[in-house]
């Protein structure tokens, strides 16, 4: 009788509750309802979009991002590093639907607009948050959205514009006209303007706000030649009282500068740009890239860009030029420079464009005039619409250089790649216009086909 | 399938079925105990041709008297005249003798061929070999110590049947891929077998972070903090018969790691010291640089340029085009040594045995600088058994510590490719040499410096209880604990100093994990004689939670790269990852075993399962199988062939699970990334939402022959499976346009992995001290994706074939170069005009070993002993290619001329510097397409061990065992790369080692 008590007892023991496998979330994560129910949580779900638009994707100022990639893709940069690098196939425009650096931005650009689409999804399913928070954060999710998108569509083309988390409709999507895209860029900006407050609460312009969305938008218009609304756009952002036009070439890409509109905060303070680390080289040859002398040479005789936001290094014999837009390539202790992503440059140039192709030609002269009495030039010689919008092009290049692929998508826009690169760019083609579609996404997804022209 | 549940109703059912059980014994015994008439002591000596025997079991045959041998050999045991004694002891063959005097001295003899009275460890039970159902392969301690190798995987590669084992690189410290029987899951990383190491689970994932892996481009392999030296024994479980009883775990297979024990007797001190020395075995055959300006040069004037470009400095003139390094002597040419030193003492009593053991190894590399792998093991073992047998407690435990110091860059990617003009690594005041900038000089990757200290402990108690006779409770107690610590650092220097970058720009990143995992599992085990039968049963349970802690820090900006060791002297932290995960996981099981006469035996076993990875609701589930053996030769008919000294058939069906899978899968939540934007860290979206997956289940039927000729002197096993995976766990591989590039789901695809495993071992020659002995396996599998619903539809439609392997890649057909436009051609399959993959790769090629194994010979020659062990494998890799050729990389030789022009017919195309488009784009093909497949098929001689046991004085106990061992030591193989077997390319290969030491025990 003893022993079957010792069995019953021993058998006991070994019975556990199957809730013995139930188990509490670690502590570092929060389940999606939890995030979107507290101001300071979801704010988080869009700082974590922040830091990876400012670490990686297009928008990065390292060299992952397009200020690298379209420059060297373009007659921006000069490659001198070695071999089998990304920056290579870039430089000899010898993209491969198998590149990485195809797939990475394209990838990563997804995936931002996952996040985005994420608050977009949690703030509208939100019980708790208060409306101001909630327009807020909506706003900016659409502003991202719609940026992102137009990146994307700029570098590969027709692509899907993807406003869900649903995977299994993400998963089928089709490319989309470029004019469709478009057209949801702009409903896009459109909510954002509405939802995003006008002020910048920041105190230092590192999330966008109403004038950003505007900004935007210009461009965007402006990309799709509808001259007055983009003209009106730039204009709600000139006359914005916020944003003063910088009279300093030296303060215009400091953290404190009144032109900014957008800016990207480091991820410490006394961190620099990327910018920075990537282009400035102290001896020659440059160990990765330069600016290449077509650049340099274009550059009007007086032209104070080329001396406050150009660097050089000679060993006396060669002369190598890199860009000095940020000049901060090491920790400083308190932070000096941020990545300037919207500026108000761009809008008086975007304004001077639109007016000039709409016959405003005093206007446009006018803003024009603007930028280049800051580097120091006289007036422009141009009189006639054509001459303006071709001076201001040539403006745009030497004022926008190296900043987020201006350079190539311009001559896009305007028609001009084959005639500027084919002569410099030995490894240029015409379809070399669009990059590919990434190889692994067209075989995870054919509903991508058709893969764009010669690849 | 429901073998078990943990219901009450089937509970109530066991218990009322262990207490009938008990009470029928209890008749049986009585029965049992006769008085002996005349009943008197009877003493003697058990020793073998060498020395006195302890710990031998003596026991009177039809009664239930037994005892063991002391220390000295002796025994005394009451028995009367005419009984028969029965003297077995492991390893020996066991003798009767019937008492006809008061004293019997008894000589054993060494039972090395009959292989099959081996005990093997099943996990839950031991099992003698012959007696098994299941598929188990074994290799001892007597093999593992012949290797001079630190990864417990590396000592069982080749010689297991079934069982693939490819080393990943030759780093100190790198890890080993396993694969039982084949790729079961779609998901890579849910492959792995379940380890235990006496019988506590170990884990074999990943530990640290990705942001401090270092050279190991995968993360660390906890599988190193096992030390070879202290492995008895290692047992991997292959068939459902063996597995199941593991449940979801056992789909991959088991490994079964059962550490040394001490033995009875005289306390023993044994030694040993060994220095190795490791080189690469073999290089790749490069360009030198004549060949190299060639056709660099050729390629210039193929793109029709009139100068070369400016940034082309290997061929401009701004490095010396003469200059030749052979740049894999340069940077992994070295010679690494290994320093091996092991002490032991064992001993112990018949009740009470002990065994205490430490080793210390230290291991250079062979590329330049000074680093260094060192690695420490304590084990101790102590077991006890009550005066009157009933009561047994065994504790184990097993320390090691392991320091691994590696640059965090291995150089022989870049020994490869690199321009064999390049530059001289050093300048003439010893630093260095950037070359003005145009020299991303590969030494400056050196001063990343990789740091990772790990430490572990595995203990397990035992405790065991025999009730009555037949009767045994039992526990076992196992605690496993992993901490581990690395660090990489980044300082300023290894940037081009063109940048003007200094210690501000420096960075460290610190990860800290700690895996602790506890598991309890009681059982009863309850044996019956019914008639000529013996009835076994198990029923246990096993609750195990497993903690895993990670700390991830980096800091960056230092104010001196000397300081870059210190978190706290970094200008700026952060927290990339600080949170704590749990694995619960619980499980009833049970076995009943049925041995008739020792001719028919039946196994069943089971298992209920749950895990806490699955959501609610799908947590729990239910394994089983049933295996059946029958031993032919014991039947009346075969008991007296001459020939046919053993034979038995034997089959198993039954379902084993994985979830393998990560903790937390199921859940919708967002994660602290530790990044902040504004000061505030961001949240991210940890995964996309699938509540819905539950256990993959893997279906193993198997059927095996076991034979024996001539007393075992030729012994041959075969053993054919078939083995399907259904509800394939995956992350499925999703378009980018989602977000992510993976889901979490169970897939409806089956997976079938199909065998041939066949084993020989025979015993040439046995004549007078002179023995050679010859064990041979080789092993077939074939992968077949079964069914795969959906699959035109899904992500994976031009990744698998239904009834192809899933080991495969599409790949194009290569027509070779077209004499017109240079290029090379493909096969355009579709028909369209263009190449697409989509379309046009339509060549299947399957990865996969067509078979493997090994070819172990033992020559014994009185103290003399050389075992010679060949590896093998049949297979297919891609050849290596660094890059187009013509581009800035160095090639192998026989690849440096192109097509020049019209009507050149050349095997390579048209060569450039990366401008022409269209090549760049053929080479891309190229190196998708079937041209760049090629056999990689290898044979090694793995190792060669000799030893020597030195003449001394046999009546002193000191004994001298002197060794020369090697590892790596030929390979024979078409391979044009470096060596054939690796996991990703341009990873420093297996290195060759040659080893020599000492052995002493006293």
């Amino acid at each position: 009788m003893k022993n079957q008590i010792y069995i019953l007892l021993f058998l006991i023991c070994c019975y556990g509750c199957e809730d013995f496998v139930e188990v509490e979330l670690p502590d570092s994560q929060l389940t999606g309802t939890t995030v979107f129910n507290d101001p300071n949580t979801a704010n988080a779900a869009l700082a974590h979009i922040y830091t990876r638009l400012r670490d990686t994707g297009f928008l990065t100022g390292s060299s992952l991002g397009s200020t690298t990639a379209m420059g060297l893709y373009a007659d921006e940069l000069k490659y001198f590093g070695g071999a089998g690098t990304s920056n290579l196939e870039l430089y000899n425009n010898a993209l491969l639907p198998s590149s990485s650096v195809a797939s990475q931005l394209w990838n990563e650009s997804y995936y931002l607009i996952y996040c985005s689409n994420a608050v977009i999804e949690g703030v509208e399913q939100s019980q708790a948050l208060e409306t101001d928070d909630r327009n807020r954060f909506s706003g900016e999710a659409h502003f991202l959205r719609a940026l992102v998108h137009f990146y994307l569509l700029n570098a590969y083309g027709d692509i899907p514009y993807v406003t869900t988390t649903n995977y299994e409709q993400n998963r089928l999507v089709s490319r989309m006209p470029a004019t469709e895209v478009y057209t949801r860029i702009i409903a896009d900006l459109d909510t954002a303007i509405a939802l995003l407050p006008i002020e910048d609460l920041t105190g230092e312009r590192v999330r966008p706000n109403r004038g950003a969305a505007y900004a935007m938008m210009a461009r965007v218009l402006l990309y799709l030649g509808q001259w007055s609304e983009a003209a009106d756009a730039a204009s709600a952002v000139i006359n914005d009282s916020q944003y003063f036009w910088e009279t300093d070439l030296d303060l215009v890409f400091l953290r404190q500068s009144s032109s900014t509109i957008w800016q990207a905060k480091p991820l410490q303070e006394g961190d620099n740009t990327y910018e920075a680390r990537a282009f400035i080289f102290l001896e020659g040859p440059p160990p990765t890239m330069s600016l290449t002398q077509g650049l340099i040479d274009s550059f009007e005789a007086g032209d104070l860009r080329k001396l406050h936001w150009v660097g050089s290094v000679t060993d006396g014999i060669d002369t190598w030029y890199y860009p000095y837009k940020y000049k901060q390539n090491t920790n400083t202790g308190t932070s000096v420079e941020y990545s300037v992503l919207l500026r108000l440059a761009e809008q008086y140039l975007i304004r001077a464009e639109a007016r000039a192709r709409q016959g405003e030609l005093i206007g446009a002269v006018a803003d024009l005039n603007k930028v280049r009495a800051r580097a120091g030039l006289g007036a422009t010689e141009a009189t006639t619409a054509e001459d303006i919008v071709s001076a201001v092009l040539e403006e745009r290049r030497h004022e926008l250089f190296t900043e987020y692929g201006h350079r190539f998508f311009d001559l896009k826009r305007t028609g001009g790649l084959d005639a500027a690169l084919s002569e410099v760019k030995p490894g240029w083609d015409t379809h070399d216009r669009l990059w590919p579609v990434p190889e692994t996404e067209i075989l995870a997804n054919p509903n991508l086909l058709p893969q764009n022209i010669g690849y | 399938m429901k073998i078990i549940s943990l219901n009450k109703g089937c509970f109530a059912f066991i218990l009322g079925l262990l207490l009938w059980c008990s009470h029928m014994h209890a008749n049986y015994l009585r029965h049992d105990i006769t008085i002996s008439y005349w009943q008197s002591a009877v003493s003697g000596t058990v020793s073998d041709a060498a020395r006195s025997l302890p710990g031998v079991t003596v026991f009177v045959k039809g009664k239930s008297i037994s005892t063991i041998t002391d220390e000295k050999g002796q025994y005394s045991i009451n028995a009367a005249l005419g009984d028969t004694l029965v003297f077995s002891f492991i390893g020996y063959k066991e003798v009767e003798y019937v008492v006809d005097s008061s004293t019997l001295d008894v000589l054993l003899a060494e039972d090395a061929a009959q292989l099959q009275e081996v005990v093997i460890n099943a996990g839950y039970y031991s099992v003698k070999e012959k007696e098994s159902t299941g598929s188990i392969a074994r290799i001892t301690n007597e093999e593992i110590r012949d290797q001079p190798v630190a990864n417990v995987l590396g000592t069982m590669q080749g010689r297991m049947a079934g069982v693939d084992i490819t080393q990943d690189n030759g780093m100190p410290g790198g890890g080993f891929q396993i694969r039982i029987r084949g790729t079961n899951s779609l998901r890579a990383d849910g492959n792995e077998p379940l380890y235990l190491i006496d019988g506590v689970p170990f884990s074999s994932e990943s530990i640290g972070a990705p942001n401090t892996s270092g050279v190991f481009i995968t993360m660390t392999n906890p599988l190193n903090s096992i030390n070879p030296a202290d492995i008895a024994s290692i047992e991997v479980l292959k068939d459902a018969d063996a597995t199941a009883i593991y449940g979801s775990r056992g789909a991959n297979g088991v490994v079964l790691i059962t550490t040394k024990k001490g033995k009875a007797g005289k306390t023993t001190f044994s030694t040993e010291a060994s220095t190795a020395f490791a080189k690469v075995g073999r290089f790749a055959e490069l360009l030198n640089t004549r060949e190299y300006i060639a056709m660099r040069e050729q390629a210039v004037a193929s793109d029709g340029l009139t100068e070369i470009p400016e940034w082309a400095t290997d061929i401009n003139g701004i490095w010396d085009r003469n200059r030749y390094t052979d740049w894999q002597k340069e940077l992994i040419g070295g010679t690494a040594r290994i320093t091996d030193l092991r002490a032991s003492m064992s001993g112990g009593s018949a009740g009470t045995q002990f065994l205490l053991s430490g080793n210390y190894r230290t291991e250079t590399t062979v590329m330049p600088g000074d680093f260094q792998y060192d690695k420490g093991a304590v084990h101790f073992t102590a077991n006890h058994r009550s005066q009157d047998e009933k009561f047994t407690i065994s504790f184990s435990g097993n320390y090691v510590f392991q320091k691994n110091n590696q640059a965090a860059t291995d150089l022989s990617g870049v020994a490869l490719t690199l321009a064999p003009n390049a530059p001289a690594l050093y300048d003439d005041q010893g630093n260095l040499n950037w070359e003005n900038g145009t020299f991303e000089n590969p030494l400056a990757a050196l001063n990343s410096n990789f740091l990772a200290r790990t430490n572990s402990l595995t203990a397990n108690t035992v405790l065991s209880y025999q009730l009555f006779n037949g009767l045994q409770l039992k526990s076992s107690f196992g605690y496993n604990e992993i901490l581990n610590e690395e660090r990489r650092t980044t300082p300023s220097t290894v940037f081009n100093p063109a940048y003007g970058l200094d210690s501000s720009v420096s960075g460290l990143n610190i990860s800290q994990t700690a895996l602790r995992s506890w598991i309890i599992e009681p059982q009863v085990n309850y044996n019956l004689r019914i008639g000529k039968g013996t009835l076994t049963a198990l029923v246990g349970t096993s609750f195990q939670s497993q903690r895993t802690k990670r700390l991830f820090e980096s800091g960056n900006g230092f104010s001196s790269n000397s300081l870059i060791n210190d978190l706290a002297s970094a200008a700026s932290i952060s927290v990339l990852r600080s949170d704590e995960t749990i694995y619960k996981y619980q499980a009833a099981f049970a076995r009943l075993n049925y041995n008739f006469d020792s001719r028919y035996i039946v196994n069943i076993t089971g298992r209920r399962d749950g895990s806490s990875r699955f959501g609610p609701g799908r947590q729990f589930a239910n394994f089983g199988a049933v295996g059946a053996a029958w031993l032919l030769s014991n039947e009346s008919w075969l008991k007296d062939n001459t020939i046919l000294s053993f034979g038995k058939l034997r089959g198993s069906y039954g379902i084993t699970g994985n979830d393998q899978i990560g903790d937390y899968q199921f859940l919708d939540t967002y994660t602290s990334t530790g990044v902040a934007y504004q000061g505030t860290n961001g949240l991210e979206p940890s995964r996309l939402y699938n509540p819905a997956f539950g256990w993959e289940t893997n279906r193993k039927l198997e059927l095996g022959l076991e034979t024996g000729f001539f007393k075992d002197r030729i012994f041959i096993t075969a053993s054919f499976y078939t083995n399907r995976s259904s509800d394939q766990l995956v992350g499925i591989h999703l378009p980018g346009t989602t977000g992510f590039t993976t889901l979490n789901a169970n897939l409806g695809a089956t997976v079938e992995n199909r065998g041939v495993e066949f084993t020989l071992r025979t015993e040439n020659l046995k004549y007078d001290g002179l023995s050679w002995t010859t064990t041979f396996n080789i092993s077939a599998n074939r992968n077949k994706l079964l069914s795969f619903p959906g699959l035109v539809a899904s992500p994976y439609a031009n990744t698998y074939v239904i009834g192809e392997s899933v080991n495969i890649r599409k790949l194009y057909h290569y027509t070779g170069v077209d004499p017109q436009s240079g290029i090379y051609t493909f096969e355009d399959v579709n028909g369209d005009g263009t190449l697409s993959s989509l379309g046009d790769r339509s060549r299947i090629v399957d990865f996969a070993p067509k078979y493997f194994g090994g070819l172990l010979n033992q020559f014994t020659w009185k103290r003399l002993q050389l075992d010679v062990f060949l590896q093998f494998v049949k297979q297919e890799r891609f050849e290596f290619n660094a890059g187009a050729r013509g581009t800035w990389v160095n090639q192998l030789r026989g690849n440096q001329t192109g097509w020049q022009q019209p009507g050149d017919v050349s095997s390579q195309q048209v060569l450039t510097l990366g401008y022409n488009g269209a090549a760049m784009e053929a080479y891309d093909r190229y190196t998708s397409s079937d041209a760049a497949v090629v056999d990689a098929s290898y044979l090694k001689l793995k190792n060669v061990s000799l030893s020597y046991d030195l003449p001394l004085n046999d009546a002193k106990p000191l004994k001298c065992l002197i060794f020369v061992q090697g590892q790596n030591l030929l390979t024979f193989t078409k391979y044009k790369g470096s060596d054939p077997e690796f996991k990703f390319a341009g990873q420093l290969p297996p290195l060759r080692v040659i080893s020599s030491g000492v052995r002493l025990t006293f």
